[in-house]
């Protein structure tokens, strides 16, 4: 019944005869078109405009969700976690800089929340529980085309859970995320030289992990 | 010439197409003659195609809710933050405003004086009626008149604090559509739903607080509150949508703003009618 009234036409406002200021049409924000990168969005939540952070969540929260979904080997871990890293980017966004890059600096956030989760659980990252991961449906539009069985998911998954989670972790961010190494490395605190080793290295790991999978049926 | 292990090095970097076209070259023609080498290629481009083709899970709608949640919190903490140690400048205020001051305050003075006198009783013999009968008329005219311009600095004042409401009504319809949006809330969340009810300059936001409100009519808080939001209320669209609120509440205290609102021939006519609309139902 109420939300009738937001399509009012400006006109309708006759209709009140005494009000301060009926902005029954949304007045246009100049300074916050979607526009915007990244990066402006944020300087302008650390200046105080913090409605901006929606923006940059619309456009983050699905890639960070999966980064942490696949790390955590949980969902719910991993919406807890996403949770912490937008409150975090508000409670720390004074300490975004000028030359800072948004996407690196909250998979920094992000891998300091879920230490700080798994700290606060008293355990290291969960073991995936791979009959978890048939219910969830391949979100993209060329599922279809692309997908492997669930079977092979499932068995990637394991081998994920498998890995050291500084593994983990460097492979997922530099698979997924479209970091560069110098950002990744930038995110791990090393140089760009030992990014790459690790992620690499990461790689390897999980392809011995899996074939190995393979070769055995999952218990 | 590279070695086997330094070529298997360099596989996930070619995988990635991240290695310089001469680098590139030099490793297609190792492949070429060794059989380790491309098996071992064939493997990481499986595991890295089956890593690709993981599925993307969605978050279920809490975390854009809980999100959305955080910031609206953050920005409540923002405004109602101290002032800074150098505040801004406040704006001069109109001239009219500085001239009414004074006399204002003369007027609210003698009215405490007016007032006073009436409510205590004389000690000396009362006087004789008809001295009586004068000057209470003029008292009772200046009263009119200070009354009148106590109304007037009161809406000034309400006006003033809307003013200082800096937030785009955007930002403040995306608060109230939040604060709606939790199933259990806190007294704080309903006070603040009043409070944009009752104050806040947009009628949408108005609106959409009274709409968040309807889950909680059977409070007698926040009967009260929409019920106290009824005069000060200027916009009849939502006059009309308290008295639907009020009568669907099936609030009886609401009866005699409602007979007044009414009776009232300067209401708009929509809203008197909602009104008597509204005390059949109750």
């Amino acid at each position: 019944m109420f939300t009738a009234a937001l399509e009012i036409p400006v006109d309708s406002r006759s209709f009140a005869a005494n009000t301060f200021a009926d902005d029954i049409v949304a007045p246009v924000d100049p300074t916050a078109p979607a526009s915007l990168s990244d990066h402006a969005l944020m300087l302008a939540v650390r200046d105080g405009r913090l409605d901006a952070l929606g923006e940059l969540f619309e456009r983050h929260h699905g890639p960070l969700f999966g980064f942490l979904v696949k790390f955590t080997g949980h969902r719910a871990a991993a919406e807890d976690i996403a949770q912490v890293v937008f409150e975090r980017m508000l409670k720390y966004r004074h300490t975004y800089r000028d030359d800072g890059s948004f996407t690196a600096w909250m998979y920094h956030l992000a891998r300091r929340c879920a230490a700080d989760h798994f700290r606060k659980a008293n355990a290291a990252p969960y073991a995936t529980d791979p009959s978890d991961l048939h219910d969830h449906a391949d979100d993209r539009p060329d599922a279809g085309q692309t997908a492997t069985t669930g079977d092979d998911h499932a068995l990637l998954h394991t081998a994920l859970a498998r890995l050291d989670h500084s593994e983990r972790e460097v492979l997922l961010l530099s698979r997924f995320q479209e970091l560069s190494f110098a950002e990744i490395a930038g995110i791990l605190e090393c140089s760009v030289g030992a990014a790459k080793v690790r992620a690499h290295r990461a790689l390897h790991s999980l392809r011995t992990v899996y074939l190995r999978l393979q070769k055995e049926p999952l218990s | 010439m590279m070695t086997c292990i330094q070529i298997r090095e360099q596989l996930p970097a070619l995988l990635d197409d991240r290695l310089a076209t001469a680098a590139v070259r030099d490793l297609r023609a190792h492949l070429a003659v060794c059989p380790d080498c491309e098996r071992e290629l064939a493997t990481l481009g499986q595991t890295l195609r089956a890593l690709d083709a993981m599925p993307a899970p969605s978050p279920t709608p809490r975390l854009r809710a809980r999100v959305y949640a955080a910031i609206a919190a953050e920005q409540h903490a923002l405004r109602s933050a101290p002032a800074p140690i150098a505040p801004a400048p406040r704006p001069a205020r109109p001239l009219w405003f500085r001239l009414i001051q004074p006399f204002a305050a003369a007027a609210l003075l003698a009215l405490g004086f007016i007032l006073g006198q009436r409510q205590i009783p004389s000690p000396v013999a009362a006087p004789a009626p008809a001295a009586i009968a004068a000057p209470d008329t003029a008292t009772q005219r200046e009263l009119a008149e200070l009354r009148q311009k106590m109304d007037a600095m009161s809406q000034l004042v309400g006006y003033s604090i809307l003013q200082q409401q800096s937030r785009s009504s955007n930002e403040r319809l995306r608060g109230v559509l939040t604060s709606a949006a939790i199933a259990q809330p806190d007294d704080k969340i309903i006070n603040d739903l009043i409070g944009a009810l009752a104050l806040d300059p947009s009628a949408n936001v108005r609106l959409n607080a009274l709409e968040a409100l309807y889950a909680h009519a059977d409070l007698d808080v926040v009967r009260a509150g929409v019920l106290t939001s009824l005069p000060r209320e200027q916009s009849p669209l939502v006059q009309i949508s308290i008295i639907d609120f009020l009568a669907a509440a099936r609030d009886r205290e609401a009866a005699p703003a409602l007979q007044k609102l009414s009776n009232n021939h300067q209401a708009d006519l929509n809203v008197r009618a909602a009104a008597k609309r509204a005390l059949g139902q109750l």
